[in-house]
Order: C-alpha cells, then sequence, then structure tokens
C-alpha cells in the first residue's frame, strides 16, 4: 500500500482557493462539466424531450431526426431522454455511495486512530479482510445474496470504498490528536465523542473533501461497470452503463445508442476527475499529484 | 523469509473464511426454494422433488449443510449447479477456468513494455509536447471505463473498417481486441507509475553523473535511470494483474467469452447460486494468491518488510 502524505495545510482561505482553483485550465473545464451534469441531472424531468420510458414498436431503433434529436432504441424510446434522466440516475446513486461512505469510514477512521488499541486493530483488520475483495467480485456477492438492482450497487461500493475512507480519516486524526487544542479540550472535560466531533472533525475536513471529490469519478465509473453488467439499475430506469449494455449487440447497424452513451459517460467522468484534482490541488498544495 | 511466507499465507486465513461465510449465506439462505426453480414445470412432483432436495443436500438441517459445505469446499467440492441439474459445479467450470487468467496474463505481457515506454518517454520529454499528449492519453485511458473504450474502437475497427470479429472466442483475431481493451487501462496506469519513478530517479546524484561523464540522453535515460525504476514496477505488476483479472468479468461480457467472469454474471440470472459463487471463490482465492506473492517479491527486494520494520 501506499503511504498517505498526511502532513495537513492550514485550511486556505477562500480568495487563496479560488485563485489557485480559477488558474488550472483543467481544473474549470472539469468544473464546467460537472456543473452541466449536475444542472441536467437536476431538471432531467423538464428537460427531457419524451418520457423516458414511453415505448413506441413501430418506431424501434429509429436514426435520429427532428422528433428524436439521437434516434431511439430497441423499444422505440427516445434515446436523448434517457441520457438526461440516466444523469440523474449516475448522480444520485454516486451521492448515496458517497455518504454512506464517508458516514461509516470517516465514523470508523476517526474512532480507530483516537482510540487506538483493540478497537483500533478490530477496524482496521476488518478493513484489510474487505480491501481483499475486489469490487467487481463483491458485487457479484451482493447480487447473489440481494438479487441485481440500485440498492445491490450501492451497497456492494460503499462496501469497497469504505476502507479506504477509513485509513485516511485514521492517519489524519493520529496527527491531529497530537495537537495541544486536543490536549486543552481534554483537560477542559470534554468527552471523547465530543473532541471528535467538535475539535477534530473540522480540522480534518479538508483532506476528506478532496479524497470524496477524486473518488466521485471513480465511483460513477464503478456504478457504470455494475449496471454494464446487468448487475445495477434495472429496465426501465435508464442508466448510462445500461444503455451502453443494451446499445453493443446493435453496433453494427444502430451505433447512436452505445455511441452516445460511452461518450456522455466518458465526458462526465473525466469532467469529476478534472475537477477533483483541481480542488486537491487548491484546497491542499502539499496533496501533490503522486 | 519462510516464517514471512508462513505468515502471510495464516494472515489469508480471514479472507478465505469470510468468503466462505458469505458464499453460504448466499447460497442457502436465500428466500425462493432452488427446487422449485429446477422442477419448474414439475412442481407438483412431490418424489422428484424430495429426491432432489437428497442429491443436493437440501433436506439437512442448516447447521450440518454448513459443516459439509465447508468440508466440500476444502476438498474441493462446490457441490452441484442449480442451472443444469446433477452437473457438478466444477464440470461447469471447468471450460471457462482458465480463459479469464490467459485473458489477463496476455494483457499484462501487452501492457507492461507499452505502459512503460510511454512513461519513460514522458518523463524524458518533461512539460514538452510528448509529455503533454503522452499525460492526455492516459487521462483518457484511466478515466474511461473499459466498456465505452470498446464501443469505439469496436465501431471502427470491426464495423467500420472491418479488420477484426466483432466478438467471439477461439481464433487469435477474435483475442486481439479483448486483450488491447483490458490492457488500455492498466497500460495508462503503468505509464503514469513509471513517469513518476522517472522524475524521482532522474533527480538523483548518479543520474547527474552519468551525464557529466558525458554519456548520451539515450544510454543515460535507459541503462541508468530506467533500471532502477524496474523494481518498483515489478512489484506493482501484482495489483496490475489482480486489477486486469477483475476487469475480464467485463471485456467477457462486451465480446462474449466464456469465461469464468460471464459465467458468473449469467450463473446470478439463471439464479444458479452454486456456480456464482463457486466463480467469487476461486477470484478470492486467486487475489489472495497474487497478494502473497507481491507481498513475498517485497519482502525479497526488502529486507525491512520481512523483519517486520515498518515498510
Amino acid at each position: 500500500m501506499t503511504a498517505i502524505d498526511v502532513s495537513v495545510a492550514p485550511p486556505p482561505s477562500r480568495p487563496r482557493f479560488w485563485r489557485v482553483f480559477l488558474r488550472q485550465r483543467s481544473a474549470v473545464i472539469g468544473g464546467a462539466i460537472v456543473l452541466i451534469v449536475a444542472i441536467v441531472a437536476l431538471l432531467s424531468p423538464w428537460l427531457a424531450p419524451h418520457p423516458y420510458d414511453a415505448t413506441d414498436l413501430v418506431n424501434v431503433w429509429a436514426p435520429p431526426d427532428s422528433v428524436n434529436w439521437l434516434g431511439t432504441d430497441k423499444l422505440g424510446r427516445d434515446i436523448l431522454s434517457r441520457l438526461i434522466v440516466g444523469a440523474r440516475t449516475s448522480l444520485v446513486v454516486a451521492l448515496s455511495v458517497l455518504a454512506i461512505t464517508f458516514l461509516f469510514g470517516v465514523t470508523l477512521g476517526m474512532v480507530a486512530g483516537y482510540f487506538g488499541g483493540r478497537v483500533e486493530a478490530a477496524i482496521m483488520r476488518t478493513a484489510d479482510v474487505t480491501l481483499a475483495f475486489p469490487e467487481v467480485v463483491f458485487a457479484i456477492l451482493i447480487a447473489a445474496m440481494l438479487g441485481p438492482g440500485v440498492s445491490t450497487i450501492i451497497i456492494a461500493l460503499a462496501l469497497v470504498w469504505w476502507p479506504g475512507v477509513a485509513r485516511l480519516a485514521r492517519s489524519l486524526v493520529i496527527v491531529q490528536k497530537e495537537e495541544l487544542y486536543v490536549d486543552a479540550a481534554i483537560l477542559a472535560g470534554a468527552s471523547p465523542w465530543h473532541i471528535l466531533r467538535v475539535h477534530l472533525l473540522p480540522n480534518i475536513v479538508a483532506p476528506l473533501i478532496v479524497r470524496a471529490s477524486v473518488g466521485v469519478g471513480f465511483i460513477i465509473m464503478a456504478e457504470a461497470t455494475l449496471s454494464f453488467l446487468g448487475l445495477g439499475v434495472q429496465e426501465p430506469t435508464p442508466s448510462w452503463g445500461g444503455m451502453i449494455r443494451d446499445g453493443l449487440p446493435a453496433l453494427r447497424t444502430d451505433p447512436m445508442l452505445a455511441c452516445a452513451g460511452s461518450a456522455v459517460l466518458g465526458v462526465t467522468i473525466i469532467g469529476f476527475n478534472l475537477l477533483g484534482d483541481g480542488l486537491r490541488d487548491a484546497l491542499d498544495p502539499r496533496l501533490h499529484r503522486s | 523469509m519462510l516464517r514471512f511466507i508462513v505468515g502471510r499465507v495464516v494472515g489469508l486465513a480471514p479472507v478465505l473464511c469470510a468468503a466462505i461465510v458469505a458464499t453460504f449465506i448466499a447460497t442457502r439462505l436465500l428466500p425462493g426454494d432452488p427446487v422449485a426453480v429446477m422442477l419448474s414445470d414439475h412442481s407438483a412432483d412431490v418424489q422428484m422433488a424430495a429426491r432432489l432436495r437428497a442429491e443436493y443436500g437440501l433436506d439437512k438441517p442448516l447447521p450440518e449443510q454448513f459443516v459439509r459445505y465447508i468440508g466440500d469446499i476444502l476438498t474441493g467440492d462446490f457441490g452441484l449447479s442449480f442451472r443444469y441439474v446433477h452437473m457438478p459445479v466444477w464440470q461447469v467450470l471447468k471450460d471457462s477456468l482458465l480463459i479469464s487468467p490467459l485473458l489477463a496474463l496476455a494483457a499484462l505481457a501487452l501492457a507492461l513494455p507499452v505502459g512503460a515506454l510511454a512513461g519513460v518517454q514522458a518523463a524524458a520529454h518533461r512539460n514538452r509536447f510528448q509529455d503533454t499528449a503522452i499525460i492526455v492519453v492516459l487521462v483518457a485511458g484511466l478515466s474511461l471505463p473499459n466498456f465505452a473504450i470498446a464501443t469505439f474502437l469496436v465501431y471502427l475497427i470491426s464495423v467500420k473498417l472491418n479488420l477484426l470479429p466483432v466478438a467471439g472466442w477461439g481464433t487469435f483475431r477474435q483475442a486481439i481486441l479483448p486483450v488491447v481493451i483490458l490492457a488500455i487501462p492498466s497500460a495508462a496506469y503503468i505509464a503514469r507509475l513509471t513517469r513518476t519513478f522517472m522524475l524521482e530517479v532522474m533527480q538523483q546524484d548518479f543520474v547527474r553523473t552519468a551525464r557529466a561523464k558525458g554519456l548520451t540522453n539515450r544510454l543515460v535515460i535507459y541503462r541508468h535511470a530506467f533500471r532502477n525504476t524496474l523494481v518498483p514496477l515489478i512489484t506493482s505488476a501484482g495489483i496490475i494483474f489482480g486489477g486486469l483479472l477483475s476487469n475480464t468479468v467485463v471485456v467477457e461480457t462486451i465480446f462474449n467469452i466464456p469465461g469464468l467472469g460471464r459465467l458468473a454474471i449469467d450463473s446470478i440470472f439463471a439464479r444458479d447460486y452454486p456456480v456464482a459463487m463457486a466463480v467469487v471463490m476461486l477470484f478470492v482465492v486467486f487475489f489472495a494468491l497474487i497478494n502473497l506473492i507481491v507481498d513475498t517479491l517485497y519482502a525479497l527486494v526488502d529486507p525491512r518488510v520481512r523483519d517486520g520494520a515498518p515498510a
């Protein structure tokens, strides 16, 4: 495992953050892409020109025209509308995974780092065992137990991602708990829980945000992969991965579905990754690109 | 050294235990009766149901089933398939067993030299056009999921140019696209690693000395700098191989290749849990073995790891 650089810079002041962030061209491009995807996801019910699940069996695999701008799929559903609603699916899954991962990962990691001893050993051993499973295998295991579906991928991805977050939170807390303000809080009679929540958490939040922003792109990719395999989002709910799955067999005759889905998915992931790298450099200049 | 390896093997035990318990829960405690699924049309036939239940050991109490399950797994017996009634799981698996590792090995053999060369080139031309171009390709290779890249490559090469078959398995030509697509993310990862290592090594004194001796740029880079990046590169080959192995699931789905990963997915949809779980177990064992080999390599190279000091 690579060592994590745990030196924490003080959170930069607001003007400096924007100055560093806006100076990076790629970060601004990434931010713009993310903003567009987020707006589309938020407004998808109003932006989609057709209902995403309206089938039209006399008009299947239609090429792009003035009604269906990107054509239709095997059930005659409008591809553009499904792409737009698919943005919402992707973001909802990604944010759910992120929320669960951070809730458990940060809590367990902070507890492990602060208390040490047996608690730490138990939590970190569990994390190690979890890390031994690759994410696709995890998803297969969970899909076998719960059946394919959105909850399956959310659980599988959260299980895969929490150990990394827990390790980061633990290493950050181990550094921070040596600081004087923690001793001061202990002397003032604060409970460990209070110290963790009120004193330590704000001081480790910047690297955690960086970690989260870098993670979103990977989570979207993982969700799309599992939906592509058929383990994730199920019909008729549109997901980009599922649309590419539907489109690949028809690539020879009707390439629009697979190609449009792949392009939208690829651009979105690159956008999130560029934004994540930009945030990392702007929020914490010492956590540099490896 | 032996003590180190034994320690690592013992350390794998909890992982395998977790996998065994999870697979047992997944196969036995699920809602729905597998015998009913197997009988389908003959679901009223009580005698046949009882016979199947006995054959699959489903008539015993759960604790006894669990003990038998562990015993069977330790002897390499994964039981009978639900989908292909009466057929042992290993017989369902055996044709697929080698395909996934073979794909992963072929992709590794392609990704290592290509990635290393790209990384060296990027480092040697730091911040110039070659570097930027390689980094752009790297970002794309690392960010785009396999199947999105596959969509465009298959469309371009197989559909538009008609150079290679769209899907299938068995001939060399059918293997080219899957291996290339499997190799792309790993090649990008290797290139990034190599670039980072190279940039670090090129700051070192011995590189400056080599330059001061008047060696050509090419000799400095390949004989002096690149050699020193080989050790970290080789030790990360195990992690890369692990990633390749789990990505075979995706590539097998794209190209309709009858490997282990696709078998697992198909088995889930067919509710053939014993087969799906056997594949999961096999993958976990593969990964555990890879980790073991990587750790052993580390220990061989770096005595600090072997002696238990913090690495």
